[in-house]
């Protein structure tokens, strides 16, 4: 049992903090190994070669930003990162460099078990990669054939929005920043126009979405990014 | 060159008008006595004193005596004068024309130091008046530099000491009448001795410009410097009053400043208070619940029903949440007040924002019914998402609060010519009318001690960060029962151009 199960690794300066979310992790069947230090965290990444990473934004040896980018020279290794500082720019920087998904402390633990669920469904899918057709509620999208249909009706998507939209897909139920679709949409040298996304964004709004300003699907995650609802909460 | 061109030319009228008058009397020799003639003479010599002076009045007199001698008095074509009553006819005129030309000519100078004052009282009201109408130091700097340049044609500058007691240039740029040749050193040696210096003065009379210390009863509270230029005494007494007067202008402005930070100070002061006050009460309660209830569990645990436990754990949590509430509005208010928050703004859809913020409140909104007025394709809004989530987010909560919950929630997002108004509006019991300002008061409560107050923070909070973005904040009594309330965010800006996708370009 123990050898099948999930290594999650935790990377927490606080002791109280640490012990509750091993014995929350533990509790739930994952093997778990909590480290205090940034320096630590990285030789057991490397010996223990765990599962998934969660890790405290403020250690008190490394800067957490340094080492999600040291660990993305070599390692696809899922990251939750925690903020105790409910700082958009950290949390979007920390995306950015690569971190999965983020939660800000204080959270409920159901939280941050569905992340943890989500996060290791996705990286148990990835060798045989995406699937192709997704679908959530009404909506569906074929990733290959390129069409988006809602309630069985297809809805005609501008080149850019389907790109905006299949990025979202591919990422379903994770954020993706601001910064990550404008650069992948139209390129490094407009990461800073924000507008155009937010145009697209209501344009794919209006043609998916019932009503724009409740969405069901396309998520608003304010100052940092976008989530595609995926099914899970 | 000007000036002897204009003696030229008194001169030459001086000698015109006398021949003039000669050919006008020569004409009429035969019906005008010699005594006449000498008369209207003396007319002209009245006009040449009234125009241009003592000089020119003698000098008229005199040709005109010569004239007279010449052309009227017997025997004509001789200055030789033959009859006594005209030569004392000439005699006389000759007094009475320098007398007079005397009396005028101070009547002039009289006049000419009138109209001078007259300028000058002018001039100082202009100065005094606009020094009144500026508010901040930078403008009555601004005032100064114009008006001193204007009134004595000398590019200057006023230097103002930092934190080190060092005299620097303005912060601002310099304006085209800016004097930027000034040796600091010498501005910063006046500044510390309080006294003048530079060209013409006691000290460091080699210097290219003057420097004169702004002296006031907070002691040297900068320097002017500027330009040197020939002053008379009256004129150097002049430039005194005029800086006498931007002294005064700077302490009024320097004291008000003053009488504001002490009121901020206290203010401060009192909000220290009543957070201390706030803080004690509001997070020691839900403290005394998790800390009782977790020593329950942690030394009772097997006694207690499984019911029981769950009980414990859930007032845990609840209570945590109720800390962890209040907290992030303390710090986030404490931020605000700092002024350490940097609106981080882009451009957002305001549909968005409300989205989100309805998102953040999914769980507890669940049974209510909120009607959303929203207009179509409202145009891009550069604001800062995350806190004005956070005002919409408190709003809603507040309505949720303080109305009936099987009451629909309305909001409304409505464009003007140059703002964007946003209203969040409920069927609750409303307030009196007297607190619909005094809810924005920080710690401010209506139900003090009640289990659904909160800090009394969210609407301070929510003022604040309108404020910052140049909006504003109200709370209006609703028709037919409720409050609203409504802030509205100017639209500065157009959002910026970009390249649209081709239209016809469909998948």
């Amino acid at each position: 049992m123990k050898n099948t199960s999930p290594l999650l690794l935790v990377v927490e300066d606080d002791p109280q903090f640490r012990s509750l979310l091993t014995t929350t992790l533990e509790n739930q069947n994952y093997s778990v190994v909590a480290m205090s230090t940034g320096r630590d965290g990285l030789v057991e990444v490397r010996s223990q070669r765990p599962n998934l990473l969660i890790l405290d934004l403020g250690l008190p040896d490394i800067d957490g930003q340094t080492l999600i980018c040291r660990l993305r020279t070599w390692t696809d290794l899922p990251i939750i990162v925690l903020s105790a500082r409910n700082q958009e720019s950290d949390i979007t920087l920390a995306l950015d460099n690569g971190a999965d998904d983020y939660l800000t402390k204080p959270f409920n633990t159901a939280e941050l078990l569905s992340r943890i669920r989500a996060l290791l469904r996705r990286t148990a899918k990835l060798p045989n990669a995406i699937q192709e057709i997704f679908q959530v509620d009404n909506l569906k999208v074929d990733l290959t054939k390129r069409q988006v249909f809602v309630a069985e009706k297809e809805i005609h998507l501008t080149p850019i929005e389907f790109n905006l939209l299949s990025i979202l897909v591919r990422n379903a139920g994770f954020v993706v920043t601001h910064r990550q679709l404008l650069e992948k949409i139209w390129g490094a040298s407009y990461v800073e126009h924000s507008h155009y996304l937010r145009i697209y964004m209501r344009q794919l709004r209006q043609k998916l979405e019932i009503d724009c300003a409740r969405p069901r699907y396309l998520l608003t995650e304010a100052g940092i990014g976008y989530r595609l609802y995926d099914g899970e909460n | 060159m000007k000036i002897p061109w204009n003696i030229f030319f008194h001169l030459l009228l001086s000698l015109l008008v006398p021949l003039a008058l000669t050919l006008v009397a020569w004409f009429f020799r035969d019906i005008l006595i010699p005594s006449n003639v000498l008369l209207i003479y003396l007319l002209g010599v009245f006009f040449v004193a009234i125009q241009f002076g003592l000089f020119s009045s003698v000098l008229a007199s005199l040709i005109s005596a010569a004239a007279f001698a010449f052309f009227f008095a017997p025997p004509i074509f001789s200055l030789k004068i033959a009859d006594f009553d005209n030569l004392m006819g000439l005699v006389i005129m000759l007094i009475v024309g320098t007398v007079t030309s005397k009396l005028t000519e101070n009547l002039r100078v009289k006049s000419k130091l009138i109209e001078n004052k007259e300028r000058k009282a002018s001039a100082l009201y202009g100065l005094s008046k606009a020094l009144a109408e500026s508010r901040s130091e930078k403008e009555i700097i601004h005032v100064a530099v114009h008006h001193i340049y204007a009134e004595f044609k000398s590019l200057n500058t006023f230097l103002f000491p930092d934190r080190q007691r060092l005299v620097h240039y303005p912060d601002e740029s310099p304006l085209n009448i800016s004097l930027q040749t000034v040796d600091l050193n010498v501005a910063n040696w006046v500044f510390q001795h309080g006294q003048m210096a530079g060209k013409d003065t006691d000290n460091l009379p080699n210097e290219s410009c003057v420097y004169i210390p702004l002296n006031c009863s907070l002691g040297t509270i900068g320097v002017l410097a500027m330009n040197p230029i020939e002053l008379v005494e009256e004129q150097q007494q002049f430039l005194e009053t005029f800086v006498t007067q931007i002294i005064h202008a700077l302490e009024r402005a320097k004291l008000a400043e003053q009488a504001k930070e002490a009121t901020l100070k206290m203010q401060t002061e009192a909000l220290r208070n009543s957070l201390l006050s706030s803080i004690s009460h509001d997070l020691r309660t839900p403290l005394a619940t998790i800390i009782g209830a977790a020593t329950t569990l942690e030394t009772d645990a097997e006694r207690l029903t499984e019911n029981n436990r769950k009980k414990l754990a859930n007032a845990i949590a609840e209570e945590a949440q109720r800390i962890s509430d209040l907290t992030t509005k303390i710090l986030e208010m404490a931020k605000l007040e700092t002024g350490e928050v940097v609106l981080n703004k882009e451009w957002y859809a305001p549909e968005e924002i409300i989205g989100s913020a309805l998102r953040c409140l999914d769980k507890k909104l669940k049974y209510r019914q909120i009607n959303l007025h929203i207009a179509q394709d409202l145009a891009l809004i550069h604001v800062d998402a995350v806190l004005l989530q956070q005002v919409i987010v408190n709003l809603l909560d507040n309505a949720d609060k303080y109305s009936p919950v099987e009451q629909p929630i309305d909001i409304f997002v409505e464009p003007n010519t140059s703002n964007l108004t946003i209203s969040i509006a409920d069927r609750g019991l409303g307030i009196s009318e007297n607190l619909l300002e005094k809810i924005f008061d920080k710690f401010f409560q209506i139900h003090t001690e009640s289990a659904q107050s909160g800090v009394g923070l969210g609407l301070s909070i929510c003022r604040a960060i309108v404020e910052a973005h140049g909006g504003e904040i109200h709370a209006l009594l609703r028709e037919g029962g409720g409050l609203e309330m409504k802030f509205n965010l100017p639209v500065l800006e157009k959002p910026p151009v970009m390249d649209l996708e081709e239209n016809g370009l469909t998948l």
